[in-house]
């Protein structure tokens, strides 16, 4: 079983099925192109996306559903394209310190996954419906 | 900020090596063309903008100690 040494969850053994295929990485990570979800107990609703090929490279995501159930996704045709989903996908935002603002989570470029196929966009939107730093609280792990 | 206004069919030069051309002019929206060096990086602001806070947040957990985001 193929496995990765990461900083975050230690030895991680995952089965090829399980990884997430981005085709055109992620903006500012383009060759970085496949990815594991880590879900923990503990950190819930949060999921990681770990890379598989560059092991301290991890991403803190939460469903936009956790931040806003009324979110409309909205994709570009190039991005729908890339994507050619079954049906409805998983939408993640990724989580970053944004300086006074505390974390935030990018709403305005979801993390679109097709579940079945187990390909993934980052689905950045043309319109500015959404923010890009939308404010999400912050509490410290005892 | 330069303001300039151009019709379909007509250019602008950024410096010796970067050219826009408007290729089509509709109601809401406008069709670039744009000439420039392969090195020369172009992106959607929106892109851009994805790529600077993927960095952050890659940066950070890189970082991570015992903050993590709660809801």
């Amino acid at each position: 079983m193929p496995e990765i040494q990461t900083r975050q969850f230690g030895l991680v053994k995952f089965e090829e099925t399980s990884v997430l295929h981005f085709p055109a990485g992620l903006p500012a990570f383009e060759a970085r192109t496949r990815f594991l979800m880590i879900e923990r107990a503990v950190t819930a609703p949060v999921v990681f996306l770990q890379s598989v090929d560059t092991p301290e490279l991890c991403f803190c995501t939460v469903p936009v559903a956790a931040i806003d159930p009324d979110y409309q996704l909205a994709m570009t045709e190039e991005d729908a394209r890339l994507l050619n989903a079954a049906g409805a996908p998983l939408c993640l935002v990724i989580l970053a310190p944004t300086g006074a603002a505390g974390w935030t989570a990018n709403l305005l470029a979801p993390v679109v996954i097709d579940l079945a196929s187990r390909r993934a966009v980052q689905a950045v939107r043309a319109d500015a419906r959404y923010s890009h730093q939308h404010p999400v609280g912050v509490a410290k792990c005892s | 900020m330069l303001v300039i206004r151009r019709r379909a069919g007509e250019s602008l030069l950024i410096g010796d090596e970067i050219e826009i051309e408007i290729l089509e002019c509709g109601h809401s929206q406008v069709k670039l063309g744009i000439r420039a060096p392969k090195q020369v990086v172009i992106l959607r602001k929106e892109v851009h903008i994805a790529g600077e806070q993927n960095r952050r947040a890659a940066e950070a957990l890189s970082r991570l100690d015992s903050w993590m985001p709660k809801f």
